[in-house]
Formats: structure tokens, sequence, C-alpha cells
């Protein structure tokens, strides 16, 4: 007995690791095991997910589906397949009956259940289930507070009294809660058993306020260039060669000056600003709009290009230093529309969405700001040593590798050993550097 | 030029921030308790001490088996077996296997040598019943077989015998408050002692996937097929008025007391109260209570047995789903002024769209020996 033990030990060291990996990536899941750790229970449970707005709370209810049959009565899980189709009309109306929201004095909000889809989810206990996914949308009556009401929800804890809901916080602009984040457990429904009643949920969120919102998007733009490892490495690969000129042999030569490197750091930091704010903002409210795939595609190219740029100048003639404002610039584009789709995601109204973009860009800019101030005064100083072409040629090919493996994950939808390094341990960059360097 | 020593950091500070300071990622999570496996090197004498266990009964004989065994461990092994009593380690219990639920405390089968298996079993033998097939200490065992099983079919090693534990909350004595505690995934055992007497033999959690038979040591082990023929039996003998009386409108996908559901015993009881019945269906309600109480060992057996039969008459019976508990998410209650158990046929979990059965045992007013 105790040798099989000791003889899993590594084998499950390592299984743990690789679950501590995923589990960085996909909140998701590691959401759901806190919702096991919490009810201790065999059977999945339900989720509510709410999405809290000024005027409006929209709420992703999640019920599995086999839990589902036993309180609706239909074989909604022994024949899942084209269950919208076939039971929409009664699916939404058991939900209108059994999802109700109210002011404390009684006055009912006004619930409506949009859209339904059914998607595979899946826990660590149960392995892989169906889940149904109902988007309702709760409206206070004119002039009560969106954020205090009576939440009166007993779907399938009506009848299997053995179930539970999870609801949760997954977004609240004004009281600083990004859906990106573990959403904050606000309660959990299920039976009383001493006094055999579901007592009704008291949701009593703490005040928001317009500066909190701004204030968390301005923190999400500097995480997201913290943690967006893509974003990072294409701005500092494009400084790598900022200090050097360009020799007879159109090859990078020596140390060009602390003027001149400050000039080129200004011109392409300059230019990558103006595109992706422009994009950013176009993005943002809709006017341009991109499937998120080919610009993901299109990031890790701009990498590889600015590794190259890196290696050689890119373009003949004298006139490389001044291209690679354009290419700052055209490659700013891209990144911005990436930045977007963050934001779009959000599916915020116009006011938030408005001060969200000025937020968020501030957050991006100061962010850059932080790790040029950090890094580039480095590269200065090394530009001037014989040392400096190893480190170019070697931060290039680096940063080289990283893109190739990011066109391939992104084209083919699946991630390679580089990637998912990447993704263990780029996000410690930001944690990590700030204290090591001070 | 600067100096090479400035150049040096430099480079070190593009280095961390091209990949990252890694000494915070290196840490690895903590993986449960590694099994250092423990030689027997004082374990010749355990035969011996526990055979000095035979002339003593009762209580005395369980806290001589139970010093039998901790002498057959070292001392780091006994620092993990035992802790001071206390509420709060006692109601580290679970249904979930260690790798969902990993709040037990107490030395795992895992960690220990063949000679102090011995000695464990020898401890457990006084806890529990001995000779019945899947009953007391044979269906501890049938739980073991069938958590090997789903560990070598599917389940993993988070299955299977090694993953469960003992522990001593409180220091064995003929006096003093103290409770064995021996649990894993679908099975806990939890006797408390006080002032030299059994003050309480529940929260007691049975359960077992797969429900068939499982083959092992050249038999077949099915711990809980009794249990579930018994309430079937309670159910199916009532008429077809009771049964109208008994069936809850509520469907059960588990029981309703499992682990953490502590003090929370349902104000009104639900069904049909056993007074009313014939007293063939009495005994039928009793042979289903005796099915737990008696995996104890007889002494304990006979006086907690004595206390729910004269209580019988005041005892409610209650199901939801199918009388003959045949099929997912069936459920049974028998719910008196103190007995409290449930029993749910659920979904499979290791063996998909097979349902397998959960269980729990509480006492309303023992859970904990009072404390």
């Amino acid at each position: 007995m105790a040798a099989i033990d000791s003889g899993t030990a590594k084998k499950r060291l390592l299984r743990i690791r690789w679950a501590t990996r995923l589990l960085a990536t996909l909140l998701i899941i590691s959401f759901t095991l806190a919702v096991n750790r919490l009810s201790a229970h065999p059977m999945p449970n339900s989720v509510v997910l709410l999405r809290v707005h000024a005027d409006r709370i929209e709420a992703d209810v999640q019920i599995p589906l086999g839990e589902l049959q036993s309180a609706f009565g239909h074989a909604v899980n022994d024949s899942s397949a084209g269950l919208i189709n076939r039971l929409g009309p009664q699916l939404r109306a058991y939900l209108q009956q059994h999802i109700r929201a109210e002011r404390s004095d009684g006055r009912p909000w006004h619930v409506v259940v949009a859209a339904l889809s059914v998607q595979e989810t899946q826990n660590a206990l149960n392995g892989v289930y169906r889940e149904l996914v109902a988007e309702v949308r709760l409206v206070p009556p004119t002039g009560a507070d969106v954020r205090r009401f009576t939440f009166r929800y007993d779907a399938v804890v009506h009848q299997v009294v053995t179930h539970s809901v999870l609801v949760s916080v997954k977004q609240d602009w004004a009281g600083g809660v990004l859906p990106e984040a573990v959403p904050a457990n606000v309660g959990i429904i299920a039976l009383d058993i001493p006094s055999n009643t579901i007592r009704p949920l008291i949701i009593d969120l703490k005040t928001g306020s317009v500066w909190t919102g701004f204030r968390t998007m301005v923190n999400f733009g500097m995480r997201h260039i913290a943690e967006g490892t893509d974003h990072l490495l294409f701005l500092l690969v494009l400084l790598l060669p900022a200090p050097l000129r360009v020799n007879q042999k159109q090859r990078w030569g020596p140390f060009g000056g602390i003027r001149y490197s400050l000039i080129r750091l200004l011109r392409i930091v300059t230019a990558f600003t103006l595109g992706h704010s422009l994009t950013l903002l176009a993005g943002a409210l809709n006017w341009v709009r991109l499937p998120g795939q080919p610009v993901e595609i299109l990031i890790a190219v701009s990498i590889l290009v600015s590794a190259l740029h890196a290696v050689r100048p890119l373009f003949a003639g004298q006139g490389a230093v001044g291209r690679e404002g354009w290419i700052a610039a055209g490659f700013g584009l891209v990144h911005g529309l990436a930045f977007a789709n963050t934001l779009t995601n959000l599916q915020l109204d116009a006011g938030p969405m408005a001060l969200s973009i000025l937020g968020f860009n501030v957050g991006i800019e100061l962010m850059q700001l932080f790790i040029i101030t950090l890094v580039f005064p480095g590269l200065i100083l090394l530009s001037r040593t014989p040392a400096y072409r190893v480190i170019r040629l070697a931060g290039a090919m680096l940063a080289a590798i990283a893109a190739v493996a990011w066109v391939f994950e992104r084209v083919s939808g699946e991630a390679n050993w580089v990637t998912m390094w990447l993704i263990t341990y780029a996000p410690e960059i930001p944690s990590a550097t700030v204290p090591c360097v001070s | 030029m600067k100096s090479i020593a400035i150049a040096g950091s430099c480079l070190l500070v593009l280095f961390l921030l091209v990949l990252g300071c890694n000494k915070s990622t290196d840490t690895p999570v903590t993986p449960t308790p590694s099994t250092t496996a423990t030689t027997g090197g004082s374990t010749t004498t355990t035969t011996g001490v526990a055979s000095s266990c035979t002339g003593v009964t009762g209580l005395a004989k369980v806290v001589c088996l139970a010093e039998a065994f901790k002498a057959t461990l070292t001392s780091t092994q006994v620092a993990t077996l035992q802790v001071a009593y206390s509420k709060t380690d006692a109601t580290k219990w679970s249904n979930l296997p260690d790798g969902l639920y990993n709040g037990r405390i107490g030395i795992k089968l895992s960690a220990l040598s063949a000679a102090q298996l011995t000695a464990f079993y020898g401890l457990m033998g006084a806890v529990l019943a001995q000779g019945t097939t899947n009953e007391g200490l044979d269906e501890l065992e049938g739980n073991l077989v069938a958590d090997d099983y789903l560990g070598a079919n599917g389940g993993g090693s988070t299955y299977s015998r090694g993953n469960y534990h003992l522990a001593f909350i409180g220091t064995p004595s003929t006096t003093g408050l103290w409770e064995i505690q021996f649990g894993g995934h679908h099975y806990t055992v939890a006797n408390t002692y006080n002032g030299g007497k059994i003050t309480g033999v529940t929260p007691s959690f049975r359960a077992v996937e797969p429900a068939t038979a499982v083959t092992a040591n050249s038999r077949t082990y099915q711990p809980m097929e009794q249990e579930r023929l018994a309430f079937a039996a309670m159910l199916t003998a009532l008429s077809s008025a009771e049964q109208a009386t008994a069936k809850t409108t509520s469907s059960f996908n588990d029981v309703l007391l499992g682990p953490g559901k502590d003090g929370q015993f349902p104000a009104t009881r639900v069904g049909i109260k056993v007074g009313d019945l014939t007293a063939a269906k009495k005994a039928l309600v009793l042979d289903a209570i005796k099915l737990y109480v008696n995996d104890l060992d007889a002494e304990t057996a006979a006086t907690v047995l004595a206390k729910y039969t004269a209580e019988l008459d005041n005892t409610y019976i209650a199901y939801s789903g199918n009388a003959g508990i045949t099929a997912q998410n069936d459920y049974a209650r028998i719910d008196g002024p103190s007995v409290w158990i449930e029993f749910s046929y659920q979904g499979g979990i290791v063996v998909r769209n097979t349902p397998h059965p959960h269980s729990v045992w509480r006492d309303r007013t023992s859970d904990y020996g009072g404390n």
C-alpha cells in the first residue's frame, strides 16, 4: 500500500503542477472548484453571475441540465440536442416563474428572460456536463437602487432540495469589479433545512462611483500591458536597436548618442501610442470591428517583424530609422484593436464606456512609461559595450521564437510548449520585477 | 564607457524583464504530505501488545488497542495521528475523496507498514462488529476494496485505500474526552468517548461506488446493498395509502445532512409515523436501522439500539422517487427523536450513468458525543 502511494507521489506532483498552470489561465475552472469546496456536494450546483450596470442587472444563469430535469419535469438532460427549439417557451416560463427580484418595500423588479442556450462545462468532480445558460435582465422600478434588492430565486431548489445556487458578481463597473477577476461571491441560495424554507437572498452591494470605475479601468490598463506578454515583448524588442545608428553596410552600427537615442525612443513610443489609441477608440465605440483571431495573429506577426528589425534594419538606407515610426504606428493600430476587444467584451453603456476608454488608455500609457523608464537607461548603457550585439541578437531571437510559437497557436487554436511556458512564467513579470529591481 | 559591473546589472534588469523573475514561480504547490513509508522497526511487539488486550472489554479494550496501535508508530507518526480534542477537528470529515476535500486530519493508511496496518485492523475490529459479511469491519473493508477499484478504473490516485485517514482527536483514555475518527471517500466512522463511556457514535457516513459487487481477496464485496434492500423492503411493505403519506414532494440528489451540515435537523418531521404501522412494518424499519447500528461492536450497538427501539413509535419514515430504491434520485429517510438516517441513490461519478448510494447516520442529540 505504501509502495503504491510513494510510487505515484512524483506523478502526482507533476500533475499538480500542470493543474496549477491550467488554473492560472482558466479562471472559470478554479471558480468551479471553489464552488465545490463550498458545497462539498457531488452534484453540480447552479451559478448566477451578475453584471451590474447603472440602471439594470444582467444575470448569466447557469443550470446543470441533470438537476434541471428533476425540477422542470421534461427530459431535458436525456435529450438536450435542440432543447431550446423544442422547449424554449416552457423553459422561459419556468425561469420567469422562479426568478424574481424586488425592492426592500416589496415592489417588484421587471424580469426578462432573454437568450437561452446549452453549453458544456466541467468541474473537478463531475467532469464534463451540460448546462442551460439563460441571459436574464433584472430592471428595478424607476428610482429604485440597482445595487440593493431582494433576490427571490428558487429555480431547481424549489424541487431538488439538496441543490444550491451560487450567486456572484461578475462585473460591476461602478463597484470596481471586472469580469476577468474571479467573481465575488455574494451568497448561496439553498434550502434552510431546520425551517424547510428557501430564504431570498438580500443583495446589498457596496456603493459604487464613477471614480471607482475610472480608477479600476486605469489599473486594468496597467495590468493589461504588464500581463500582456505580447504587447510588452513587441515594445521591448522595438526598443532594442533604438540607441544604435545604421552603418554603411545597412547593418546596426555603433551607439548613436543619448540625444539620438531619446529622439528615436520618443518617435517609436509616440507612434505606437497614436496607433493603438486610434483603434482603441474606434474599436471600443464599434466604428471598426475585427474578429479577435486575425488581430491576435497580426500581433504575433508584429513581434516577429520587430525582432527581425532588431537583427537588421528592415528597410534599406538611412530611411530605415524613419520608417520605424511607421512600423510602430501601423502595429500600434493592430494592438489597439486587441485592446478594444477587451473593452467591448465588458458590454458597457455609453457613459462608462467613454470613461473606460480614457482610463484604460491612461493605464496602458502609465505602464509603458514605467517599463521604458526601467529598461531604456540600461539599453543606453549597454549599447555602448561590445556585448550589446550579443544581447540584441539573443533578445531578438527569443522574441522571434515566442512570436512564431504564438502565430502557430493562434492559427491552429492549440497551445504548444513554448506558449504554455509563457503562460506559466510571463504573468509573473510585473509582480516579480518590481520587487526584484527595487 | 561605464564599468562592466553597471553593464552587468543592467543586463540583469533586462533579462528579468524579458524572462521574468522566476524565483517565486518555482515554488511548487505543496502536494499532500508524501508517503514516508516507515519500515516496521518496533513492529515485532504488535502481536504481543495487542494480545495483552484480549482480557479487557468495552472502552478499556478500545483504549488498549489504540495504545497498542500507537506503540507501533514512530513519534512523528503519532504526532500526525493524534491531536488535542476540538469540535472543529471532529467536524473535518467528508464524503469526497482527498483530492477534492483536503481537510482530513490524522494518519493515512498509505503511511502505515504491514505490521502497523495489522494493529490498525486490530483496533477497528474492537470498534466495529466482526464476522458479518458486508457489515461492520467487513463493510469498511468492502469500502476500501471499492475505492481501490475506482482508483484502478479511471478514478485516479485520489481514490484507493491509501487515502483513508485514522485520527485520534484527544488522547485515548478510559476517563477523558476523545474521538476516534476513521474516514475517507464515501466512509466515516466517528465514536466519541467521555468520562469512561461512549457518548456518541455519529456522524457516520456510508456510501460506495460502484454499487455493484467488486471482487477482491477471492470473494465479492457489496457493502451498501443490504442497506438499499432494507430500505426497499421497509417502503414497499407500506400500503399505497401509507406510501402516499410517506412520500415527500421534494427531490433529493444527495443526502440533506451530509458533511458540514451539523446541527441542522429539520424542526418538523416529514413522512409517516412508525407508531401508526403494524408490528411487521415496524420491524422492517428497525431492520434498516440495525444495518447501521450493528456495524458497531455488539456492546455499543445494544445500547444504541435499545434507545432507538424505545423511540421507534415516535420515529418517521419518508421517501422520494421509487419505494423500491432502484433509480437515480430515489431517497429514503428515518427521522426519530434521536436517530436520523438518510439513504440517497444518486448519479454515478467515476462509473458514469450508474447510480450509487450515499447514506448518513446522525443522531439529533449525540452527534460528536453531544459536543
